[in-house]
């Protein structure tokens, strides 16, 4: 059981601020309940399926997961917007330069506010394809769809973002961000 | 974008394309400024949201962990104990006990006062049995109302004693509210039987559809007898599925849609099945490695429901 405890650790080291960040583009934002999202993922994997399947299937489990818990939740809370996010998010300690977590905070909020135009399988898959890097066939077992579906998801989404992207630094050019 | 190409751009950076075609589209990018363009943009969109950095402190991080940790294993995880909590339970327990003891007492004081309670008759009819024992005068009641011609198919025509605390006396002008005129919600204890039994019938077909000998005769109709008891679990699937969404039971309803297109390939089988396609499903099956989430979630359903 120990050695079990101990391999459970290691997952939800290595796979637990991967969620945390899934989650929260996928929300859009609103950081506390990806966390407690995450955890609930975590939870259930830990209570119900842990040691009955791979550790990589596992993974594709959690995020299967915590993707339900996501969909659950806009449906519960579409278009409410929930003052104790706000009031975390407020009283939350900022980094020591403010210029810095201001462009930081700004950059955060425009790849979030991009990422909400995407319809949600799309925004799903090009996640977690761009943060996860999972392949096609993986993302495909994830979001139980076929790879061939995926790939088009992942195309539109790029397009789609592209386009948006362009507008915005058209209008704004100070949004604009040089690629890397 | 309106090279035939911007497709293939980005299968071409998630390393998606087969050699061939790799090189094909990295040829096409030394003669197509439009499409270097692409894959620039797609770049630096990746590098974006590669980027985002969530603002997670390592504390909340530790706590989280400690949390799972101290959790007991393999309990029932959607019994009372997660949706509910012991005090629910309690306080459920103690209003059970409260209305046998309230019904108790109005049953009792209902024999007492019977006669009192039948001096009063409305010109409708009578529901039960019970209170038509006493009624003298068929002819007092004249023909029923709508209202009684909604709720009259419901009941039955044979008397029914047990029934008798439900019917009090109508107020002048009510049609026997009391009475419910829909059927009770399916209690959750109900659909968790339900869905355990599901399960255990599905990990018994997916066992036996892995068993099924490819190479035997006898394989057609091995095949086809799977292939109907499949045919008759992909509703039950449906309908369980979609329950658990509703009541939003994450982790029975991805089961639920994980098994459904299993269930649904299985059906759709043709009389003489190809080898092939049998071998395909029970890859899927093993790929998604769900016999053992069905055994484990049955019995932990049959535990909640001990």
């Amino acid at each position: 059981m120990a050695s079990e405890d101990e391999e459970f650790t290691m997952l939800f080291q290595d796979f637990y601020p991967s969620l945390c960040r899934f989650l929260e583009c996928l929300l859009g934002g609103r950081a506390p309940l990806a966390q407690d999202l995450a955890q609930e993922s975590f939870l259930q994997l830990h209570r119900t399926a842990w040691g009955t399947m791979p550790v990589d299937e596992a993974r594709f489990w959690l995020y299967r997961v915590a993707r339900n818990m996501a969909i659950n939740e806009f449906r519960k809370s579409h278009t409410r917007y929930r003052l104790f996010d706000r009031v975390v998010e407020t009283m939350r300690p900022r980094a020591r330069n403010p210029e810095q977590e201001y462009e930081t905070q700004e950059r955060k909020n425009l790849v979030l506010e991009m990422l909400q135009t995407l319809p949600e399988d799309q925004r799903t898959a090009l996640l977690l394809r761009e943060q996860e890097q999972l392949s096609y066939r993986e993302i495909g077992q994830v979001l139980n769809v076929s790879e061939s579906k995926v790939k088009v998801d992942i195309f539109r989404a790029r397009a789609s973002l592209r386009e948006r992207w362009a507008r915005i630094s058209h209008v704004n050019p100070v949004n604009h961000v040089n690629p890397v | 974008m309106n090279c035939s190409f911007t497709e293939k751009i980005s299968s071409l950076i998630d390393g998606e394309l087969s050699a061939t075609d790799a090189r094909e589209v990295e040829r096409h990018l030394l003669d197509c400024n439009d499409c270097r363009q692409v894959r620039a943009d797609f770049l630096n969109l990746r590098s974006q949201i590669t980027g985002f950095e969530t603002s997670l402190a390592p504390a909340v991080q530790n706590r989280a962990l400690k949390k799972i940790l101290a959790t007991p294993r393999r309990t029932p995880a959607r019994g009372f104990a997660w949706s509910f909590g012991t005090s629910a339970v309690a306080f459920a327990t103690l209003l059970l006990v409260a209305a046998i003891i309230g019904l108790l007492m109005y049953k009792s004081s209902n024999t007492h006062t019977n006669d009192q309670h039948l001096a009063v008759q409305t010109p409708t009819p009578v529901p039960t049995g019970s209170v038509q024992q006493k009624q003298s005068e068929p002819e007092a009641s004249p023909a029923p109302n709508k209202g009684n011609e909604q709720t009259a198919p419901r009941r039955s025509p044979s008397p029914a004693p047990k029934k008798q605390p439900l019917v009090r006396e109508p107020k002048p002008g009510e049609q026997f509210a009391s009475i419910p005129s829909t059927p009770e919600p399916v209690r959750s204890a109900d659909s968790q039987t339900m869905t355990a039994l599901h399960f255990e019938k599905a990990e018994t077909l997916l066992v036996s559809f892995r068993n099924v000998r490819l190479n035997e005769p006898g394989m057609t109709a091995e095949v086809a007898y799977e292939r109907k008891r499949a045919q008759q679990l992909v509703l039950q699937n449906m309908m369980l599925r979609r329950e658990a969404e509703v009541t939003g039971d994450v982790q029975i309803s991805s089961l639920l849609e994980n098994l459904e297109p299993i269930l649904i390939d299985i059906s759709n089988l043709p009389d003489k099945p190809d080898k092939d396609a049998v071998r395909v499903i029970r890859e899927r099956v093993e790929r998604k490695n769900i016999v053992p989430l069905l055994r484990v979630n049955s019995t932990a359903l049959a535990r909640a429901l001990d």
